[in-house]
């Protein structure tokens, strides 16, 4: 179940790791753009068990630890994701409002990657990262935030396909 | 309650790895710059063709954000038939660079720094909050670490990783970016320090001398012309923090370069034989009379008169 599991969700993340470097990052949006590998990765969080959801918060993080654009040491959005992962996914587990529900899945990524991009701020700090002034961060984080919730919904079918796909589960939205 | 103890042995087992990771990046482990950089590598191929591609596209949402300033852009080509726009998009895109190269290389000429051309294939995410880019040349060009890069109006940024067919810039935009500089003709000295956008802070070194809105700033360049060549121009003083309680003197310095619509830049890979000093200052722009042309009516006397 694992390695089929394993088998099935590495070239997932691989490709969209790969869309968000080569096809994303090719456009300058304003305030920020968005991030297709975080988006999916809160929303399988979100839709999966806290230890699992703690598992693809590592697997994303380090892919975005990998980025050439992460300005923090490697292993800071690694252990941002695996956090965030998990606790999305602990808040969110057993509560049907959450997961059988599209405007509660892309609410829950929406603030989630708020939440995110300010711990990654709040660490960052304090591992000595400059991160720019004060009202470039906030047009940042609102940009990035009003682009997950253009992106989420437009997104979420295919993203829970996949997890359906992946982990067998029978709830597709 | 089985479940639940290996559920949280996983997740202090990947706390702990990811932990160990930032040690070892912080205690700047070689491994860990070998896992970007064979990414980078294995990357760069999707990049360049994305850029090729995606390039038309990207100057849509150029002009989309820079919507009030291309207007009359915009309308001129609304006038045009879909043919017509898909192909001038398309050659717009190759003169913009053309032009840009052509500027670039006149800077550098004048100058005398020994450039090495590169297209801009992928922008950095924000989502890290960090201003980067990547270009289609590496190592293989004779770039390396630390030079100084160029865009046609003046500094660019600097390179902050190189692979053998690609370059990682940092841009001056970048918070973490930060350049020694001189004010043009006084030659005060000062730190500037990007901040996220095209505004950079300036921090005088010494408070006693005094700067003022319009001032023009060039890069002082450094030891062995890395990572900064001297003599670039960096941007002009917008506006100056006279504070009195402040140990220097600061100011808002706005770029030259519009960082969001790079499409070529230059590598510096060798520096000028002598320090250009203000010759790179760039010429103030020059008003041109408009002719007017006054008509005096003079009535024509009418019969009866």
């Amino acid at each position: 179940m694992f390695t089929r599991q394993l088998s099935f969700s590495t070239p997932i993340f691989l490709s969209i790791f790969l869309v968000q470097e080569a096809l994303i990052s090719q456009f300058r949006l304003p305030g920020g753009g968005f991030s297709i590998l975080l988006i999916f990765a809160l929303t399988w969080s979100v839709l999966s068990q806290p230890e699992v959801a703690a598992v693809i918060g590592f697997a994303s993080g380090l892919l975005m630890d990998l980025s050439q654009s992460a300005s923090g040491p490697f292993g800071q959005w690694t252990l941002i994701m695996l956090l965030a992962g998990y606790a999305i996914s602990y808040i969110g587990y057993g509560d049907d409002n959450v997961h059988a529900n599209a405007i509660g899945i892309v609410f829950f990524v929406v603030v989630a990657t708020f939440f995110v991009e300010i711990a990654f701020l709040i660490s960052g700090a304090l591992l000595g990262v400059s991160v720019g002034s004060i009202a470039q961060v906030s047009l940042t984080l609102i940009g990035m935030s009003l682009w997950t919730l253009l992106v989420a919904p437009i997104m979420l079918p295919v993203f829970t396909k996949l997890h359906a796909l992946v982990f067998d589960s029978r709830s597709v939205i | 309650m089985r479940n639940g103890g290996r559920a949280r042995l996983l997740l202090v087992i990947l706390i702990v790895t990811s932990l160990f990771l930032i040690t070892l990046d912080l205690r700047g482990v070689k491994v860990i710059d070998g896992f970007r950089q064979g990414t980078q590598t294995i990357l760069s191929p999707f990049q360049r063709a994305g850029a090729v591609v995606l390039n038309p596209l990207g100057d849509f949402f150029s002009d989309v954000t820079h919507l009030g300033r291309t207007r009359k852009q915009i309308e001129k080509l609304e006038a045009e038939n879909a043919n017509l726009k898909i192909r001038l998009l398309n050659r717009k895109n190759a003169d913009g660079q053309l032009e840009q190269l052509k500027d670039i290389l006149d800077l550098a000429g004048t100058a005398g720094y020994k450039v090495v051309n590169a297209k801009v294939i992928s922008h950095g995410s924000s989502q890290s909050f960090s201003q980067t880019l990547t270009i289609d040349s590496g190592s293989n060009a004779g770039i390396r670490k630390n030079m100084t890069v160029l865009s046609q109006y003046g500094i660019a940024g600097v390179v902050k990783d190189v692979y053998p067919n690609s370059a990682l810039i940092q841009l001056a935009s970048d918070p973490s970016f930060k350049i020694g500089a001189r004010i043009a003709g006084s030659q005060q000295i000062g730190i500037l320090s990007g901040q996220g956008n095209r505004s950079a802070t300036l921090q005088l070194l010494d408070n006693s001398t005094t700067v003022n809105i319009g001032d023009v700033l060039l890069a002082r360049g450094s030891s062995s012309n890395r990572p900064f060549v001297p003599g670039v121009p960096l941007g002009y003083v917008s506006r100056v923090d006279n504070s009195a309680g402040a140990i220097a003197q600061s100011a808002v310095v706005r770029y030259y370069t519009n960082f969001s619509i790079l499409g070529v830049v230059a590598v510096v890979v060798g520096g000028p034989s002598s320090n250009p000093g203000d010759a790179l200052v760039p010429k103030k722009p020059q008003v041109t009379p408009i002719p007017t042309v006054t008509v005096t009516v003079t009535p024509t006397p009418s019969p009866a008169d």
